[in-house]
């Protein structure tokens, strides 16, 4: 019992040490890690398989938005944001691990922003990184159809698209701390996106607009289907995140661990 | 010097009441046992004092600090409260380099504690593979993280083999003659009077003693002493002349309930009656225990009640 430094007396910023042992919690269980991976894995993986296939045949729909056609694969990494998102907060509440992590970070407020932090950075990382990847994979495939980044609003697309991603990564997030359970956020959240992406699909109204994956999914359109613009349209999803990870922090803060 | 102050602490769960406006110091410098059948508000009081759980009323503090205004408190207090908190997908290692990183304890120390509580060999295995036993020694490898002045320990022996028993009393002795805090809960009464130099008793949420353990045993229990005799019956008789019944154990001793040794000596050497043996019987801490609590009716009568419902808390 000797290497252990005496207690602070000054305090010194706390944050960049919360962060960096969220990461460490981040990245040493395996479903949380998996799910990280799968939204950049999953989705190449997509791509590869469809672009070659039918990619060309999809392109040659009348009236088809090539843009939006690039990103089909971005449907399965949702997904997996969603995953990552729920698993990196649910494995804290099984068998009093919070319990644990509120006794090394007492400050709740500073627990939260940091585990918040940690999720929306790589959901946001992997989902850039993801975006351009699928982007320049897919295009490869295209041939005629092909376009690039200098195709009016690809950069955006990419850029937004990455965000989005990030932005689901933090909704299930908040949704998980509500419902302190990473099963009943998936139960919720994943039929939710595959109902309202495939079977209200193209029928537009405008409260479906306003969903968080249809309105941010808006970004990946160079002509957007409905009145909301691409940014507007990621505005409204980080608003869906902003506002779940605000209630998960309304019942995180008062809450017996 | 860091002492745990428990003041007029309640704690509500819905209709009932878990802990009931309790009060009590641990002080360092000893071991304190912290005693009580299962739902009496052992661990809810550790959580107040954690800052885990919210008090209903009344305060609990280390050191007059309330634990979430230390700013890196595994560097003051080192707790186990649950030996299966540790995630199954994680390995020991990465689970306390999480909670050393996040209270900046250096990482050389996580391998220092693992040593210490003789999971090296097994630090980068995941905690899904561990036994009770060995998530036991994690627990309290994290409990010792941050070389803290208090330490606070719910269960400790749970699990543990007869080496593991022994390593944690010897632990707890150590902790305590280095002028440390040592809060220790616990059911098994045997285990508890190994180690313990204080002892704090709940029962129902409320304290029914914070007294020296040896002031304990004494104050709840009877004297008793066991004596052997060529002829047993004839100072049997003697002793039961005098007021003091006699009860005959299986091996021909007899234990004689409520005298000392000295008294059942005067009386055989009155009657002329050769004593073989005559001991004074030391009163155990678990029958002392069972004198205090005997009177709840809630612990004779509805023990299962009360299990379910330290499962639930």
């Amino acid at each position: 019992m000797s290497t252990a430094a005496e207690p602070t007396t000054s305090p010194r910023p706390a944050a960049p040490a919360v962060i960096r042992s969220e990461w460490i919690k981040v990245r040493s269980v395996r479903a949380s890690l998996i799910s990280l991976v799968c939204i950049v894995a999953v989705t190449l993986t997509v791509t590869l398989l469809v672009f070659p296939t039918v990619g060309q045949a999809e392109a040659d729909n009348p009236g088809a938005d090539l843009l939006f056609n690039a990103f089909y694969a971005l449907n399965f990494a949702q997904i997996a944001a969603i995953c990552f998102g729920a698993t990196a907060v649910s494995s804290e509440y099984r068998d009093g691990a919070l319990r644990v992590s509120l006794s090394a970070v007492p400050r709740r407020g500073l627990l939260y922003a940091s585990k918040m932090t940690v999720i929306g950075a790589l959901g946001i990382a992997a989902g850039i990184l993801t975006a351009y990847a699928s982007f320049a994979v897919g295009q490869a495939f295209m041939g005629e159809y092909a376009i690039g980044l200098d195709e009016p609003g690809a950069l955006r697309a990419c850029t937004g698209g990455g965000i989005y991603l990030g932005l689901m990564a933090l909704f299930a997030a908040g949704v998980t701390v509500l419902l302190r359970s990473g099963a009943g956020t998936l139960g919720l959240l994943i039929p939710f996106t595959l109902i309202v992406s495939f079977v209200i699909g193209d029928m537009s109204s405008t409260a479906a607009d306003l969903l968080p994956d249809r309105a941010g999914q808006v970004v990946l359109y160079q002509d957007a289907p409905s009145g909301i613009g691409p940014w507007q349209g990621l505005g409204i999803s980080a608003l869906w995140a902003l506002a779940a990870v605000l209630a998960g922090w309304w019942a995180f803060r008062r809450r017996d661990a | 010097m860091t002492s745990i102050h428990v003041q007029d602490l309640t704690k509500d769960y819905g209709a009932r009441r878990a802990v009931d406006g309790l009060t009590f110091t641990v002080r360092p410098g000893q071991v304190t046992g912290f005693l009580g059948p299962n739902g009496a508000g052992k661990s809810t009081t550790m959580r107040m004092v954690l800052g885990t759980d919210t008090p209903t009323s009344g305060t609990a503090t280390v050191g007059d600090l309330d634990y979430r205004s230390i700013p890196e408190p595994l560097r003051v207090v080192g707790a186990l409260l649950d030996a299966g908190a540790a995630h199954g997908s994680r390995t020991a290692r990465n689970h306390l380099l999480a909670l050393a990183t996040a209270n900046r304890i250096p990482a050389a120390r996580v391998d220092e504690v693992l040593e210490e509580a003789g999971l090296a060999e097994v630090a980068r295995h995941r905690v899904r593979t561990y036994s009770l036993g060995m998530r036991q020694r994690l627990g309290i490898a994290a409990a010792l993280l941050g070389d803290p002045q208090v330490v606070m320990l719910d269960e400790p022996s749970n699990g543990l083999d007869p080496e593991g028993i022994i390593w944690i009393r010897e632990l707890l002795r150590r902790l305590a003659a280095e002028g440390r805090t040592v809060l220790v809960s616990s059911h098994l009464m045997n285990e508890t009077a190994t180690f313990a130099d204080q002892l704090v008793v709940l029962g129902r949420g409320r304290l029914l003693a914070d007294t020296p353990m040896r002031d304990f045993i004494d104050a709840h229990s009877n004297p008793r002493v066991r004596v052997r005799a060529l002829e047993s019956s004839r100072l049997e008789a003697a002793l039961t002349r005098a007021g003091h019944p006699t009860e005959r154990a299986d091996d021909g001793r007899l234990l004689v309930e409520g005298v000392r040794a000295e008294q059942v000596g005067a009386i055989a050497a009155r009657e002329g009656v050769p004593v073989l043996e005559l001991a004074d019987q030391e009163g155990s801490l678990e029958k002392a225990y069972c004198a205090l609590t005997a009177d709840d009716a809630e612990f004779a009568a509805r023990p299962a009640t009360a299990g379910r419902r330290e499962a639930r808390t």
